[in-house]
């Protein structure tokens, strides 16, 4: 019991609370670019455009089938070496998760659209409405609905998954606890308790936020 | 001038030939009905008359505008070609009053309160005033295919096609479309309707088309009289095996 006094200091809550906050806003970023680039990308997969439909196709399946620790090396440690892009800590953690996430949520988004049944689209066209207001009107609204679940629990993953990026020393939750316990290892257990405790709060308000939007935008 | 012209008309898919050689003129006013069985290409024929099929040779005239013709502007072809389907497709997300209005305010530029009010008055023929604010889920089919010819009339159509309207539907409310459409074809709506219902196509169509096997078999002005004596004997099969007719 004593360990978990000494542990929470508060001296070490702030340097926490530092670690969570460089999470929150990494994972922030992530979320907003990965929609974004997710969302052109689905579509263009669902348009099926010639050839770059299918590229892209490719490329989305490469980054699903790699690990994002992977993803996080190359951008930290092999963008320098291959390409003269030196990227620091934050940049490259942005980055890795971004390419990462656009991947998994372009996906997300396809099988969303697909997943309305054809004749909506077949009965917008016949009543007159161009493909791109057909989408807009009828379609979309209906695959966004859909796609809520699985986006928000995507954006989940994401906040946790950047804790990998502790491996190239950015300073988030993760990483500021390992110092706080490497430095003094009763510290340990009442550290995995504080970031269990931390994560939990960041995810699960986020997936409120994401619910109260999603309810907002329909 | 004639609304729809079919000349040596052919639909492939793949080396399967879904229509043959289909030569057919429908005069404006004209209430034809199309029976066969299934795979007859009934319905195809219909969908290609929007454009929801392509055709892979012939002649298709549409409000005399050519549908092969990539100068052809197919959504000037829809805003005057309605379409009724199997199975309703109303638009999930909208009301029943957005269902009707979304394509006068989208296509037509028509204002709100315009369309509103043209909605209304169609929501009072087809019955169903009192829906207008229900989702599509919360109707029954016959309700929903009801709101789907509404739908299409609201665009103010040169003519509306059907196919099998009331396939999908629970025998005891198929009488409340059927006489929708009556109503419709009363006013002298152009109607093209691929249909199971013997009794609308004798008492309500003007003319009739019997497919087969991607062909037109049998094209009467007279469906009384086809339904008396067939002259096609695929046509005469077809009808023996249904077992009643009125």
């Amino acid at each position: 019991m004593q360990n978990f006094i000494d542990a929470y200091s508060w001296i070490n809550l702030r340097f926490l609370l530092e670690g969570m906050w460089v999470t929150i806003y990494v994972s922030a970023i992530s979320v907003v670019l990965s929609f974004i680039i997710g969302a052109v990308l689905g579509l263009i997969r669902y348009m099926k455009i010639k050839y770059l439909s299918a590229v892209i196709g490719l490329i989305i399946d490469i980054i699903r089938n790699l690990p994002l620790l992977l993803i996080i090396f190359f951008m930290y440690f092999g963008l320098p070496s291959t390409f003269g892009i030196r990227l620091n800590t934050v940049t490259a953690a942005i980055v890795a998760l971004t390419v990462f996430e656009s991947a998994m949520l372009a996906e997300i988004i396809r099988g969303g659209i697909q997943s309305i049944s054809g004749g909506q689209m077949e009965a917008a066209r016949s009543n007159g409405l161009t493909y791109l207001q057909a989408m807009w009107y009828i379609i979309l609204p209906q695959a966004f609905r859909n796609m809520v679940p699985p986006i928000v629990s995507q954006f989940v993953s994401l906040v946790k998954d950047s804790s990998l990026a502790t491996i190239i020393l950015l300073p988030e939750l993760m990483y500021h606890s390992q110092i706080i316990y490497g430095q003094n290892t009763n510290y340990m257990i009442p550290m995995f308790v504080a970031m269990a405790f931390l994560y939990f709060v960041v995810c699960f308000l986020l997936s409120q936020l994401s619910k109260a939007l999603a309810r907002r935008l329909n | 001038m004639s609304m729809i012209e079919f000349h040596d008309v052919n639909k492939y898919y793949g080396k399967f030939k879904a229509l043959k050689n289909i030569n057919l003129t429908i005069e404006r006013g004209e209430v034809v009905t199309i029976i066969g069985p299934s795979g007859s290409g009934k319905s195809t024929l219909l969908r290609t008359i929007n454009g929801l099929e392509l055709i892979s040779s012939g002649q298709l005239l549409v409000d005399n505008h050519d549908l092969a013709d990539p100068k052809t502007d197919m959504n000037r072809i829809r805003k005057n070609v309605g379409m009724v389907f199997q199975h309703f497709n109303l638009y999930a997300n909208k009301t029943i009053l957005q269902n009707i209005t979304l394509g006068p305010e989208k296509v037509l530029k028509m204002s709100h309160v315009k369309a509103a009010e043209d909605a209304e008055r169609l929501l009072s023929l087809v019955g169903l005033l009192d829906q207008a604010q229900k989702l599509p889920s919360m109707l029954s089919g016959g309700q929903k295919q009801r709101i789907a010819i509404a739908r299409a009339l609201a665009m103010h159509p040169k003519a509306i096609l059907f196919d099998e309207p009331t396939s999908a539907l629970d025998p005891e409310v198929i009488g409340d479309v059927l006489e929708v459409m009556k109503k419709v074809a009363d006013q002298g709506m152009t109607m093209i309707v691929v249909t199971h219902e013997m009794g609308f196509a004798k008492e309500v169509g003007n003319r009739l088309v019997f497919m087969a096997d991607g062909e037109i078999r049998e094209d009467s002005n007279d469906p009384r009289a086809f339904f008396e004596a067939p002259k096609d004997p695929r046509a005469q099969e077809f009808l023996g095996k249904i077992i009643h007719v009125d």
